[in-house]
């Protein structure tokens, strides 16, 4: 992202003037440092884990096979770990934006919807019957999940027409209906306790270039969609008549912005599990740099996503290295907080 | 451009709210639909923008069947503005006015020239511009009300339909409001409103549509078809009809018997 000026300008000067009118840093300024902090974390967490690494060393472990220690650590293990969590984050994060926008429910995100449990579900099924399924199963099984729960939601939400209330409580429902049954299995499977904590909690413990193989295949058709659509979650957000009347079809949108949160939600359950919070926190933090426009939110959201898990991730491999804490603890420890702020004081 | 109904029905879940009605209105017309509450006569406008799909019947934009073309190119000739809309309250009304452009825009496209000078014409003939810049929310009542029309302005359309403009309004946001829907038809927009209050509709429109029970009960101008007896037959209360000492336009009242029984 080089900055909103590469961005069509369509409200001109909104962007520069919400900044001046509220006395906050300008937007571009914010995206720049946070593409910045981004790319810094990024190099640290490619420094920092089991063992550390200088500079040189990483730099030589990316580019070259010279220093086979180096190679091995950072190039097998820390950056596809890097990537997968910047998947993760962005598909989140993105969801979450759209699921609130669709949803006109500051409170809607994957998770709450019962997007990920859906997913977790599915994968969750999978692994059980078969614990020696490949990752592109898993990924599968995930999408698979994600979409059925889209449409499950949909299908209850939708009585001659979908209200964005129904879709909330339906979602609720259903989120706390797969959870339920995801620790059943768990409980009652000793081959899936071993890995749950991780799951459960989400985390990035030992995902590699396999998850982001298996998942980018779902993530970029997903997040080009997300973009091309959230013109449309404009208009949405002025109420389902204005919408209709400016030309949206308010039904298929929402059909197609659901499906899209499910396979977006179960690429990143695929890699990470159950990561809570990313989805919430991100689109509210977006909001707050940019404005309601989605066509800035949905892609500034994407990029908050990848640096709350890339800086949760970081933390978690750090804090009691040289073990580590599921990186989904710290997406929630470090989200919460910063939500209970912006409701309390930037309302 | 105009507006054609033919034969048209319309209801919610097997219950007929509009039956078997045809219009014709006519390019640059100002028109009122009145009637009581639960007639049908925001679904009638539901239905002649396409918000509603018909059950039979149809309805034509000049002479093309509104089902045959897109939901963009409709929305391009035709603006509705729902009744009270409650959305976007965080925008500006600048940023409100722009979403207005959604139907002519594509999908990556940047803002052209026209978008531009139709969002400006928009805010000025909505008479919005003085606030431009202020969020939705911090706005009085007739303000957010001129705010919303500029955003259906801004579609440029053709046919403009509303949906009880004026209510919660007070006296003189009406009148402003009902004035510059007046400036817009002079200018050649063909206005449909949903008015509740009969002395706007008296006093504004050049036709006024009652609707009773989903069917029309009387059609014309204002001066031919406000008379007691018409009036009580649509309302179900005793009316009397006053004359507008200035303009000669009549001023329907519910008239003092209905006080007492």
């Amino acid at each position: 992202m080089s900055g909103m000026a590469a961005h069509p300008t369509a409200e001109p000067g909104a962007l520069a003037r919400r900044g001046a009118l509220h006395g906050r840093p300008r937007p571009v300024v914010i995206v720049g440092l946070a593409v910045l902090l981004l790319c810094v974390l990024g190099f640290l967490s490619l420094m920092y884990g089991a063992v550390s690494l200088s500079p040189t060393e990483v730099w030589s472990g990316l580019t070259s096979d010279s220093d086979l220690f180096a190679r091995n650590v950072v190039w097998k293990i820390r950056y596809p770990r890097l990537i997968d969590g910047m998947i993760v984050g962005a598909a989140l994060a993105v969801s979450g934006s759209l699921l609130q926008g669709v949803t006109r429910n500051p409170l809607a995100d994957p998770t709450i919807l019962g997007m990920t449990a859906a997913a977790g579900l599915a994968s969750a099924i999978v692994i059980v019957i078969n614990p020696q399924v490949p990752q592109w199963g898993i990924t599968v099984s995930c999408v698979g999940g994600g979409l059925v729960g889209a449409g499950l939601l949909f299908f209850i939400a939708w009585r001659g027409a979908v209200s964005p209330v129904r879709l909330a409580l339906a979602g609720v429902a259903l989120s706390a209906f797969f959870g339920a049954v995801i620790v059943a299995l768990l409980s009652s499977s000793r081959t899936f306790l071993q890995t749950s904590l991780g799951f459960l909690a989400g985390g990035l413990y030992g995902s590699e270039w396999r998850e982001f193989d298996a998942a980018l295949p779902y993530v970029v058709p997903g997040l080009a969609i997300a973009f091309l659509l959230s013109g449309r979650l404009n208009a949405l957000a002025l109420g389902d008549d204005v919408a209709a009347g400016l030309g949206v079809l308010t039904d298929r949108t929402r059909l197609a912005i659901l499906a899209v949160c499910g396979v977006l939600t179960a690429a990143a359950v695929s890699i990470a599990g159950l990561v809570s919070f990313v989805g919430l926190v991100c689109p509210h933090l977006a909001r707050f740099t940019v404005g309601s426009d989605n066509r800035y939110l949905v892609p500034v959201s994407a990029l908050y996503g990848a640096l709350l898990v890339t800086a949760a991730d970081l933390v978690a491999r750090l804090v009691i290295a040289p073990s580590e804490i599921p990186m989904g603890i710290f997406t929630a420890a470090v989200g919460a907080p910063f939500l209970l702020y912006l409701v309390k004081f930037r309302g | 451009m105009k507006l054609t109904v033919q034969d048209l029905c319309l209801g919610y879940a097997g219950r007929r709210v509009i039956k078997h009605v045809s219009l014709e209105i006519d390019a640059g017309e100002m028109v009122a639909i009145v009637g009581p509450n639960g007639s049908g006569k925001s679904t009638l406008l539901r239905g002649m923008s396409r918000l509603q799909k018909p059950e039979s019947g149809r309805v034509l934009l000049g002479e093309t069947d509104i089902r045959s073309l897109s939901s963009r190119e409709v929305a391009r000739l035709l603006a509705i503005l729902p009744q009270s809309p409650d959305g976007g309250s965080d925008l500006t009304v600048r940023e409100l006015t722009w979403r207005g452009r959604y139907p002519h825009q594509g999908i990556l496209q940047r803002a052209t020239k026209p978008d531009y000078e139709a969002v400006e014409w928009a805010m000025h003939a909505a008479d919005v511009t003085a606030f431009a810049e202020r969020p939705l929310v911090s706005l009085s009542g007739g303000e957010r009300q001129r705010a919303w029309i500029a955003l259906a302005l801004a579609q440029q359309p053709k046919v403009l339909l509303l949906d009880e403009p004026t209510s919660f309004l007070d006296i003189a946001h009406q009148v402003e409001v009902m004035d510059l829907l007046r400036k817009l038809n002079r200018e050649g927009m063909t206005v449909v409103t949903v008015l509740h209050d009969l002395v706007l509709a008296g006093r504004h429109a050049d036709r006024v549509i009652a609707i009773r029970d989903g069917q029309v009960e009387f059609d014309g101008p204002p001066r031919e078809v406000f008379e007691a007896r018409a009036l009580e037959r649509v309302f179900r209360v005793p009316m009397m009809v006053l004359q507008d000492p200035e303009t000669g336009l009549p001023i329907p009242l519910p008239s003092a018997g209905s006080r007492c029984d």
